[in-house]
């Protein structure tokens, strides 16, 4: 027979965990966003629009990053990465530098883009601009692979040169990652002409919500 | 991270010094447990926990004619999987919990023996992911079986049963938003030697 003090213990036991056994974690409200996705003109004979979102498929984690080497531009990226990959709370998105641009699915270069391509997102900075060049390989389902970003300085040698850097890098991976429009609102990274240091709570909220979107393009090419 | 070693010390330490039929203990085993996180983002997410090899040392002194009361330390090394609907489930980040448990152990049957406890438990902090910066300190009450074989003298084998109850949350997850917690249960199973002082 067992003694009472032990009942007791373990009537304690269960009482205590019944009584705090009662919670469920609740998630965060993510209403807080601007629009990412990709709008595009799919049938010249008419006014005809289609909004595409795009991520990077699990599978093809981490993307892999070329990095032209000068202005110290890849430690800007690497920043930019960590920025990124930081507002994700579920390893949605990774990158890593690469050493073959044969081999990466994004070429960042420090240089100014080649002449207009369809669609080219591009922002300006007092002294660096960036621009990201989305090429939807004539479907509207495909996303070029590398995709092609641009960051040069307006004013070489500018005393804000390493931060405007800094900024343009991690907003032009922004587009990168699959925001494919502008914010709105001149403190967001995602502003055409951006200011931020850090990702505002809409970018973290933007981003949240374009990697559990369901995808309509996907990554084709190397 | 100079928390473990503190308490694996004051673990070993402590009963040390209280001598006389002061029974220690080293096992290891498996802990596997109840979802970590449920999250909402167009569709469900959950978290959920891998079976996650523990090592637990552990010590005890009677108090009574037929009871002990010890302490537990637990180091659990444990993996996530992420589950999203219309998404592929893949792996989540790793984690490893440090618990250390006051409790009070005495005999069923035979060599079988109970475990009722309470103490702490701690997520370490991480590189990335849910468990960056890790957790505070949650409360988590325990109970288990023990069932011990005599082998030679005062070393024996034990094999250990144990259910821990836990309210889980971590700091990345609180900065993130994320509102209460989360009702986390856990079964270990253990095998290992003890050896008692005579
Ligand atoms: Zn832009």
């Amino acid at each position: 027979m067992i003694p009472r003090s032990r009942l007791l213990l373990g009537a304690t036991f269960v009482a205590l965990a019944a009584a705090l056994a009662c919670s469920d974690m609740v998630s965060p409200t993510r209403g807080t966003r601007y629009d990412w996705r990709l709008i595009v003109d799919y049938d010249s004979a008419g006014p005809r629009l289609d909004t595409l979102s795009f991520h990077w498929p699990r599978n093809r984690l981490p993307v892999r990053i070329w990095v032209e080497d000068s202005l110290e531009l890849p430690s800007r990226v690497r920043e930019g990465i960590a920025l990124w990959k930081g507002a994700l709370l579920y390893g949605e998105w990774d990158g890593v530098l690469v050493s073959d641009s044969a081999t990466a699915d994004v070429i960042v270069r420090l240089t100014q883009p080649p002449p207009q391509i369809p669609i080219r997102l591009a922002g300006r900075v007092l002294s660096c601009s960036g621009a990201t060049d989305v090429d939807t390989v004539g479907t509207r389902f495909e996303l070029a692979v590398p995709v092609r970003a641009y960051i040069f300085p307006t004013i070489p040698g500018a005393a804000d040169l390493t931060q405007c850097l800094r900024t343009v890098a991690a907003h032009e991976l922004g587009h990168t990652l699959g925001l494919f429009q502008h914010s709105s609102d001149s403190l967001d990274l995602m502003f055409s002409e951006p200011t931020a240091r850090f990702l505002t709570e809409r970018d973290v909220g933007t981003i949240t919500n374009a990697y559990h979107f369901t995808a309509d393009m996907f990554p084709v090419g190397p | 991270m100079r928390i473990l070693p503190t308490t694996l010390a004051l673990a070993l330490v402590l009963p040390a010094a209280l001598a006389g039929q002061a029974r220690y203990g080293l096992t290891l085993g498996a802990t596997g447990g109840t979802r970590l996180v449920t999250d909402r983002i167009f569709q469900d997410i959950e978290i959920t926990q891998g079976l996650a090899p523990t090592v637990t040392l552990s010590a005890s002194l009677p108090v009574s004619e037929r009871e002990r009361g010890g302490i537990e330390v637990a180091l659990g090394f444990g993996k996530t999987r992420i589950k999203e609907s219309g998404f592929p489930t893949v792996d989540g980040p790793d984690f490893k919990t440090l618990s250390i448990t006051g409790g009070v152990q005495g005999p069923i049957i035979s060599t079988l023996g109970w475990r009722f406890g309470a103490g702490l438990l701690k997520y370490l902090p991480e590189k990335e992911g849910i468990f960056r910066s890790g957790g505070p300190l949650l409360l988590i009450l325990s109970g288990g079986a023990d069932y011990r074989l005599p082998i030679r003298g005062p070393v024996g084998v034990v094999a250990r049963l144990r259910y821990d109850y836990q309210r889980f949350n971590t700091d990345e997850l609180q900065s993130s938003g994320f509102g209460r917690t989360q009702d986390v249960h856990r079964l270990g199973l253990g095998l290992g030697i003890e050896y008692q002082r005579p």
